[in-house]
């Protein structure tokens, strides 16, 4: 704990209560100190503080204890009294607007940092003018009424000895018109101490003269209390005093003034003497008597026990006629008063336990009297006492609290003094390092006036700062609002100051509404200094204000621009935050050996094309050089990985710019920062020099863009951007001389007046960083560095018509043109697709011709254009004849064909390869991506389903089932082709009766049934003779009008090579499947339902079903021939009916096929429901019906079984045997066909179902059979067929 | 009384996760950041207080003019502050 009287509240109090002297004298007095500057109280000042005055004190008790250090207050009659209020507050205004001046002049410095606080002691932290200001403020309380220890102890008479009539001047000082209202008025006794002083000038006359009057006066006042003062003895003129005495006394001084330049030693010395006199000999023992006297007054009057009754009683019935609102009036006679006096001195004496007593005891009595001002006046008294005494913490902080409170409750008349009770206890409250609770105070003695609460709450922001721990967070609020309460009453260069500590708080923090208010604030106060500077760089930090209001928002962009233009310039700004970059977005686009066609093309990913090129471009071992191996002759190791680009050759750069704000914003003149230099050495010492340094380099060049031997040409790009929105922005740069270019960053000007920048590389670095080690050879860097080669030639292609949208098996014409626009012609040229199954390379001779016409079928085919092409291919990629270039001025067109195989969306990708015709250039070769998107969509749905039909053998029924899956769009039936020899189609009926409206509407279903006929057996010489897979045959099934007529040639070029896609992706070809048939259905796209009208190109579908085969699992198929209708007279006999069944076998190996009869009624019918059931379970292992869509005829089967028995069931009993053998085997070779004899007995005339026979079939294992692994059964159980015998009573 | 309320969830490294203003009066222009002031320094007085309760929620832990802290600290210290 520190010493009460060493804290600085103690220490102020033991200078600020102190005895007052008052002082009265001639002007003759005040001219002659006025030679040095100085008015007498000032000249004086300096020598009332005695720091080692030892004198001895005894006041009410017995023993007397000594002072060390005692002060006397000097002031002129005439400033006793209280201080003008509004004066005051002009004079406090007056310095804090001087402070701020002052303080100003740091704050272009960086504002200090928070960590450098606690390093700091308090006295380096707070600014020094508070102290001084707590100070001024105290003193507009001075001279209260209800107070005593402002009362005038002594009063001290000067008069000059040029004076006339000197004596009689001294009792004109004391005139009580001149007096101060204090005296007049009754509050203090007019009795006071008085010293006469006789002043004596030396410079004017020699001090006889003066010693005269000083004896004259000595017998007129009593030889004690006069005294002589000889200054100015100085006879060799101003002398230059070493230590100014009065600087602390005299502030508005200027430096020029030799202040007591008259002044010397001995005048000092006398000066001194006198005022030591005047306190050790007068006054203390003056006080001394006094309070002697009072306490015996005291004693007598107020303690005791009879007293205190006799007190409290008088003081009841006194109550009710005093009730004015300034309470009882107390003159210096009224008990009271002397007790506070009494008090008062006794505190000035440092008998604090004699004034405690004392202000104890009156402090009830105003209690009781409600006068709440004097009351709170004792209580402040009785803190500071218990405060100095160093007794009771609790106590003093009470006796404060409840002074303040009280000063506080009585009101705007306490407003004042709350405030000054307020600070002596904030004193205490330091004292006691409790400077959170001072902070506390601090805020509640803000008063109304701004300025005052400015104060206060900076001071509480820095008792915050020094608490322990230190709470930052207060101390940045209390520091804002006392900013801006500085703002309200115009002391815009404090509120800076403020604003600047708190921003210290603040940088790191993430509360965005604070940032930006700060900020936003500080730019704005600064700008109204006119330091637009400054100002910019703290409107930036709100720039990105997302978060903020609309208004706001506005509000921020708009006062920036408006600071930005005051400067005059356009600013540059680093780091400008509006827009916000997305540097992930960061694309950059160029082309070296490979290049684009269209930006779609660039878009997609590397390793697909890759994979695309595998097979078209040269390998590194191949023996001619190619341009990798020149390049790295050519080029230090170093820059090897470094990217290619062509002189000439725009290099795009993809960046994404986003508006965070709720208000749009333009942005013009965006375009990159680059950097171009001759030869790589160059390239490196520039790569070491600062950002800054950079940035220079690039306005140098920027301004020469427009030059033509500018290396490189930049595009700019003007763009407004609405709230919130992102948009991407390709930037490009063409270099335009070889060398090494280098892309720095990108720069833009936002609302045509600030200009940011950006810098990629540090960017990209901070984020490489973050991210930590992410493949490091890869570095960002030497993506954005460029080694320029010269210009060499470059292909662009297009495909065209090609349509975006599209119906699944459109077929289309199309053409790919290759334009070169150099000089040198490119040649060797290849071309690769990545959807062989929907893009076709044509034939140079289909160029020009007419579509769908050219597949329309002729008399004599010719077929040596698809064999000419098939040459061409060699791994999907199609190599164009040698003697094909492409020339500046001709491009080269080449067919290609177009069938949406699937539906979907489909990225095309196609890539040309092409040679440079001169071999000096880096580059031996480059590639032309190019990439379409693609739509197809459904259209027609095509199944096809192959059964066996029951009543012939080697021919099979087609079933053929259509959906159009559009929803808008009619297709036209036009043709089906089987493709093969090995089959033929044939209609089953008119193609009218199938088709009953010449077109299929959006969703509607079609069903046709065909022969389909296996020809090989009966030719199977012919098959293997042809020459062609292709040759099929064809179905028409468009309405015979006369333009339809001609049906397509499904073996010609475009639909052939299709079509043998189509096969490798709809499954394994299956090599011994014999019964796998590919059909081709060709429908038109009607033309009603075209909108683009009769231009539009006919439209031609083409749907391909590849490896359609017989549906059944069984390799046998069967007849059951005889007689369907029969005439028989059961009266004589049972009739026998004679059958045959031809069995065929169409498997490769020798079958044994074993024919069931079985005549038992209910059981044979679900013996045969068992037998499925095993044939079932003998299928699928597990025993689950897993019933696959294409084995339609088990199905079947296992409806006739369930029929058969349910007939049984209800006839119960049969009505006809099986007769003859009831099994017979035979073993069947392959391809082959065997009739077995079978006979039935009839009983009764009726329709009789033949079906209840079972065929058990079983491959015989053969030596040659390859595929021991396939799948197909090796045995079987067929169900018979329904033969529906009728058999009629003869008569 | 109809004011607008003020609720912040901030973490422990004192970053705001949560914001939101509920409240039926009209909003002030300067109210966000009012409430975010006040609720910025009632930190100080949480980061004191809550090591010496064993309570969750400090009710009424510091005040500006009429507008009242209240904080819920949970295990974690993550702070929902109530304004």
């Amino acid at each position: 704990m520190v010493d009460p009287a060493n804290s600085p509240l103690g220490k102020m109090l033991l200078e600020e209560i102190t005895p007052v002297v008052m002082v009265l004298c001639t002007p003759n007095v005040e001219e002659a100190c006025l030679k040095n500057g100085l008015s007498f109280v000032q000249m004086l000042t300096p020598f009332c503080n005695f720091n080692n005055i030892d004198v001895p004190v005894r006041t009410s008790s017995d023993h007397p204890y000594r002072l060390q250090k005692f002060k006397l207050r000097l002031f002129y009659a005439s400033d006793i009294r209280q201080p003008n209020l509004e004066v005051a507050k002009e004079r406090l205004k007056q310095v804090i607007t001087q402070a701020g001046e002052e303080d100003f002049s740091e704050l272009s410095l960086d504002p200090p940092q928070i960590g450098d606080f606690a390093s700091r002691s308090e006295s380096e932290i707070l600014p020094s003018w508070f102290q001084f200001f707590n100070k001024e403020l105290i003193r507009t309380l001075s001279f209260s009424d209800h107070e005593a220890f402002d009362h005038p102890v002594a009063c001290l008479l000067v008069v000059s000895s040029k004076d006339e009539e000197p004596i009689n001047k001294f009792v004109d000082l004391f005139n009580t018109n001149k007096l101060p209202s204090l005296l007049n008025d009754g509050v203090m006794d007019p009795k006071i101490l008085k010293h006469y002083l006789l002043l004596h000038d030396n410079q004017d006359e020699p001090s006889e003269k003066a010693t005269k009057i000083l004896t004259e006066m000595r017998s007129t006042f009593g030889p004690n209390d006069c005294q002589l003062l000889c200054i100015n003895s100085s006879q060799d003129g101003p002398i230059e005093h070493q230590e100014n005495l009065w600087a602390p006394f005299k502030f508005d001084a200027l430096p020029s003034q030799h202040l007591g330049c008259f002044l010397n030693i001995d005048d000092f010395n006398e000066i001194k003497n006198i005022m030591q006199e005047l306190s050790s000999k007068h006054i203390i023992p003056y006080m001394e008597q006094k309070i002697r006297v009072l306490n015996q007054q005291v004693s007598a009057t107020r303690k005791g026990f009879r007293n205190q009754i006799k007190n409290l009683w008088w003081r009841k019935g006194k109550e009710d006629a005093l009730d004015s609102p300034s309470g009882p009036m107390y003159t210096f006679s009224s008990i009271e008063s002397q007790i506070r006096i009494l008090g008062d001195y006794a505190f000035m004496l440092r008998d604090y336990e004699l004034a405690l007593s004392n202000y104890r005891l009156i402090s009830t009595d105003y209690k009781i009297d409600k006068v709440w001002k004097r009351y709170a006046g004792v209580q402040e008294m009785m803190g500071l006492t218990y405060f100095m005494l160093d007794q009771s913490r609790k106590e003093a902080e009470y006796c404060m609290e409840n002074a303040f409170n009280t000063y506080f409750k009585i009101g705007s008349a306490g407003q004042q003094n709350a405030t000054r009770c307020g600070l002596w206890w904030i004193g205490m409250l330091k004292t006691g390092e409790q400077h959170k609770e001072a902070a506390t105070v601090y805020f509640r003695i803000c008063g109304e006036d701004p300025l005052h609460s400015a104060v206060m709450l900076e001071q509480a922001s820095y008792c915050y700062l020094l608490s322990k721990p230190a709470m930052l967070h207060k101390y940045g609020f209390h520091l804002v609002l006392s900013g801006d309460h500085y703002k309200k009453c115009d002391q815009v260069k404090h509120a800076i100051r403020t604003y600047r500590s708190a921003v210290s708080v603040y940088t790191e923090t993430t509360w965005s509404h604070i940032k930006d208010h700060v900020h936003f604030h500080i730019g704005q106060w600064y700008a109204f200094l006119g330091m637009y500077d400054i100002a910019v760089t703290h409107m930036l930090e709100v720039l990105a204000c997302s978060h903020q209001s609309k208004t706001n928002q506005e509000l921020f962009l708009r006062d920036f621009l408006q600071i930005v233009q005051k400067t005059g310039k356009t600013f540059e700004v680093l780091k400008l935050q509006l827009p916000v970059i997305n540097i992930s977005s960061l694309k950059v686009i160029f082309e070296d050996q490979r290049t684009y066609a269209s930006p779609a093309a660039a878009n997609v990913k590397e390793s697909l094309w890759h994979s695309l090129e595998e097979d078209m471009i040269p390998s590194l071992t191949t023996s001619r050089s190619n341009w990798l191996e020149l390049q790295s002759k050519v080029m230090p190791k170093k820059y090897k990985e470094s990217n290619i680009c062509v002189a000439g050759e725009a290099i795009k750069v993809d960046v994404e710019f986003r508006n965070p704000l709720q208000i749009s914003i333009s942005i013009s003149g965006v375009s990159l920062i680059c950097e171009h230099s001759a030869s790589p050495d160059e390239m490196k010492s520039d790569a070491s020099s600062s950002i800054i340094d950079l940035q220079h380099d690039e306005n140098k060049k920027l301004t020469t863009t427009g030059d033509v031997n500018s290396p490189f040409i930049l595009s700019e790009v003007d763009l407004a951007l609405a709230s919130g929105e992102t948009i991407l922005v390709q930037l490009t740069v063409t270099p335009r001389v070889e060398g090494i270019l280098k892309i720095v960053g990108v720069r833009w000007k936002l609302s045509s007046s600030v200009v940011g920048f950006y810098n990629f590389e540090s960017n990209f670095l901070k984020k490489n960083i973050l991210k930590g080690r992410r493949k490091s050879q890869h570095s960002p860097i030497n993506e954005l560095k460029f080694m320029v080669i010269k210009s060499i030639p470059k292909l662009e292609g297009f495909i065209h018509p090609l349509p975006e949208n599209t119906y699944v098996g459109d077929l289309r014409h199309l053409v790919l043109e290759l334009k070169n626009q150099s000089k040198d012609p490119v040649q060797n040229l290849k071309v690769k697709i990545s959807h062989p199954r929907f893009l076709d390379v044509g034939n140079q001779d289909e160029l020009n011709i007419e579509f769908p016409a050219c597949l329309e079928k002729k008399i004599n085919v010719e077929k040596s254009g698809v064999h000419a092409k098939t040459n061409n291919m060699s791994q999907d990629v199609f190599l164009f004849p040698e003697d094909i270039a492409v020339l500046e001025e001709t491009p080269l067109r080449w067919p290609l064909w177009l069938r949406a195989a699937v539906p979907g969306d489909i990225s095309l990708s196609i890539i040309v390869y092409y040679e440079m015709g001169e071999t000096s250039s880096i580059m031996k070769y480059r590639t032309l991506r190019m990439h379409y998107n693609l739509k197809v969509f459904p259209s027609l749905d095509v199944s096809f389903q192959i059964s066996p039909c029951p009543s012939r053998l080697q021919e099979f029924l087609l079933r053929m089932d259509i959906v159009n899956r559009t929803s808008s769009n009619s297709f036209q039936v036009h043709q089906l082709s089987s493709v093969g020899q090995q089959w033929k189609i044939l209609l089953l009926q008119p193609v009218d009766s199938v088709l009953t409206s010449p077109s299929l509407f959006p969703g509607q279903a079609l069903s046709c049934f065909f022969m389909l006929k296996d020809c090989k057996s009966l030719t199977s010489e012919d098959r293997i003779s042809s020459s062609s897979p292709l040759l099929g045959s064809d179905v028409r099934l468009g309405p015979q009008t006369s333009e339809d007529e001609t049906l397509f040639d499904v073996s010609r070029s475009p639909l052939a090579d299709f079509h043998s896609c189509e096969r490798l992706h709809q499954g394994p070809y299956q090599q011994g499947n014999q019964h796998a048939v590919d059909f081709i259905l060709i429908s038109r796209l009607l033309k009603d339902n075209i909108h683009s009208g009769a231009s539009d190109p006919p439209h031609l579908f083409s749907h391909h079903a590849c490896h359609c085969s017989l549906a059944s699992i069984s390799p046998i198929s069967w007849l059951v021939d005889g007689p369907r209708t029969i005439h028989h007279d059961f009266a004589a006999s049972f009739c026998e009916v004679n059958l045959r069944m031809s069995i065929s076998n169409s498997a490769d190996a020798v079958v044994s096929v074993h024919v069931n009869t079985s005549d038992s009624s209910s059981s044979s019918g679900q013996s045969s429901d068992a037998a499925v059931a095993a044939a079932h379970s003998s299928e699928d292992q597990a025993g689950w019906h897993d019933i696959p869509v294409a084995n339609d005829i088990k199905i079947t089967s296992d409806v006739l079984a369930t029929r058969v028995g349910k007939s049984m069931s209800i006839e119960s009993v049969s009505h006809f045997i099986w007769s003859g053998s009831s099994s017979t085997k035979v073993l069947l070779e392959p391809k082959s066909t065997v009739e077995v004899p079978l006979q039935i007995c009839v009983f009764a005339p009726g329709i009789y179902d033949l079906s209840n026979y079972v065929l058990n079939w079983n491959l015989l294992p053969t030596t040659d059979q390859g595929n021991l692994g396939e799948e197909k059964p090796s045995s079987g159980e067929c169900q018979g067929y329904p033969y529906y015998l009728t058999v009629l009573q003869a008569t | 009384m109809a004011t607008t309320a003020c609720f912040i969830i901030v973490s422990r490294n004192d970053i705001p996760i949560y914001e939101a203003e509920v409240g039926s009066a009209a909003k002030r222009e300067d109210a966000a950041q009012l409430h975010q002031f006040i609720l910025h320094a009632a930190l100080d007085i949480v980061q004191d207080l809550a090591w010496t309760t064993s309570a969750m929620f400090l009710k009424s832990i510091d005040r500006f003019n009429d507008l009242v802290v209240s904080v819920y600290v949970t295990a974690g210290h993550i702070l929902y502050i109530f304004n």
